[in-house]
């Protein structure tokens, strides 16, 4: 099951079912995106938005990306046995809200996202994977 | 192919804000009007790089993310890329494109301005002119810098129009659907 | 004979210079939050983006006839039609309907289900007020007069703001003539 979804970057968009413990781990994770952004052995020679998974499995399985504007995508889940292709797919759709989102022309940049279409758009494919 | 609309759309807005602001709030104070222009142009173009950029890999350094403004950006606003990109190697890009279509379609009517000042006429019209043409230029200013800030580059933007063409008098009254003026655009892009 | 009006605006929209609407959409939101930010007053900026409509119906007009085809001598009732047919399909690439004529046909209301405005669009709690596509109204009244009708244009309904269509109610204020407002016999030479 996902647990948590986050946006970092100008802005923050956190949804999540424990907030302090998924915080924490979000906020780790985080460092795990600079550390392989800024080191492009790591980080692979195609630049993809998509990082896959960032630490390694203990309760939680955490995946990242990043997009060209600086904006980290963070997602938790528990569900051990997820496949990269579902992943990928869910970073797409959710990148793709994302920037819907962003996109209205009352959004401020930098602040929280408060888009009620966004919240809508997010809790359908959280729960399409399951 | 998403959603489109007629060119006249985006012409007739550009026009309005320059107006809007231009002859409207801030008649007197070119520099706020200017700097409201630009503002405008800024949220576009961050919201633009937003959208543009999703397909694609990111951008390893600042050249390529400006390379990306001249080549797919450009054309998916203007349906063709900057003509000439230099760069001084201190952080300053110029971006050149030979026929920019906003200053082609732009409205520039010396007769609605009319001022009842009794000094020289042709030089008032002229400057007058040369200001609305320089106004027009703040909104893709504006796109240009809060494109390039939203992908990590901030940067000033300053543009000019060199060698501005002549353009008769007949034209520029049929300029709402035939395009006569295709005036060159020199955008400067300095890194900060 | 003036040419038969023509039923869709799908022929003049595909032979029009286009853009991508994205650019359209997202430039009338700029405007309308930076209006916002000067004006401060929602109403105000109902008012100013209805001006700057009428300022930009007032040019279209011309665009409108020259490339629709559309001779001047409609009445009202034909053009409604024409305004949702071919107008708003020639400019914005939809489609509106005409419904709600009333008894003496001197108001109707223009449905508009897809709107290129307000992509992306949700108003914040602060803006309850405003009208945001205002500046259609404004358009519409603006070039209406140029053909010598004078217009009240009003939102009915508005899908910002919860309903499931956009709805404009266009009333024919006034017809005038379209005769040359200065007689010459009212002029001698001095």
């Amino acid at each position: 099951m996902i647990v948590c979804v986050a946006v970092v970057g100008h802005q923050s968009f956190t949804e999540a079912d424990d907030a302090l413990k998924l915080h924490h781990i979000v906020h780790c994770s985080l460092d795990v995106v600079d550390e392989r952004v800024n080191n492009p052995k790591k980080s692979g020679p195609l630049n993809e938005s998509f990082l896959g998974l960032l630490c390694p499995p203990e309760n939680y399985k955490v995946y990242g990306y990043l997009t060209n504007t600086k904006v980290k995508f963070i997602l938790v889940t528990t569900d051990l046995d997820v496949r990269d292709a579902d992943m990928r797919n869910f970073f797409r759709r959710f990148h793709s809200a994302y920037v819907d989102a962003v996109s209205n022309p009352f959004h401020v940049p930098a602040k929280k996202i408060t888009s009620r279409t966004f919240a809508e758009r997010v809790s359908t494919i959280v729960k399409s994977l399951g | 192919m998403g959603r489109e609309v007629s060119e006249s759309c985006v012409d007739s807005l550009l026009t309005e804000i320059v107006s809007t602001y231009c002859n409207g709030f801030y008649a007197n104070k070119p520099e706020l009007a200017a700097r409201r222009i630009e503002a405008i142009g800024y949220q576009v173009g961050h919201q633009l790089s937003e959208r543009y950029t999703m397909e694609r890999p990111r951008f390893s350094d600042h050249l390529e993310a400006i390379k990306f403004i001249c080549k797919d950006f450009w054309s998916e606003l203007f349906k063709k890329q900057i003509d000439n990109l230099k760069t001084n190697h201190r952080g300053t890009f110029v971006l050149q494109d030979n026929r920019f279509r906003w200053l082609a379609r732009m409205s520039v009517d010396p007769s609605s301005e009319n001022s009842s000042s009794p000094q020289d006429p042709s030089t008032m019209a002229e400057n007058k002119a040369a200001q609305a043409v320089g106004m027009h230029l703040y909104f893709p200013c504006g796109i240009i810098r809060g494109a390039l800030s939203n992908l990590g580059i901030p940067c000033a933007v300053s543009a000019d129009i060199s060698n501005l063409p002549a353009c008769d008098r007949n034209n520029i009254t049929k300029r709402n659907f035939d395009p006569c003026l295709v005036a060159p655009l020199t955008a400067h892009c300095e890194l900060s | 004979m003036a040419p038969v009006a023509p039923r869709s605006g799908d022929a003049i929209f595909a032979s029009v210079e286009r853009v991508n609407a994205e650019l359209f959409t997202l430039t009338y939101g700029a405007i309308v939050r930076q209006l916002l930010t000067d004006l401060e007053e929602v109403e105000e900026v109902n008012k100013q983006l209805d001006q700057m409509g009428y300022n930009i119906g007032i040019r279209l007009i011309d665009e409108f006839l020259a490339k629709s085809n559309v001779s001047r001598c409609v009445d009202f009732k034909e053009t409604a039609e024409v305004i949702a047919k071919v107008g708003f399909k020639m400019f914005l690439g939809v489609t509106a309907s005409v419904t709600n004529w009333d008894a003496d046909g001197m108001s109707c209301s223009l449905i508009l289900e897809d709107n290129p405005l307000v992509d992306f669009v949700e108003l914040p709690d602060t803006c309850q007020g405003l009208y945001y596509c205002n500046i259609l109204s404004g358009v519409i009244r603006g070039a209406l007069e140029m053909v010598s009708m004078k217009t009240e244009v009003t939102w009915v309904r508005d899908m910002l703001r919860g309903d499931d269509a956009f709805e404009l109610q266009v009333k024919l204020l006034k017809q005038v003539s379209e005769e040359y407002p200065y007689k010459d016999d009212e002029y001698s030479e001095v």
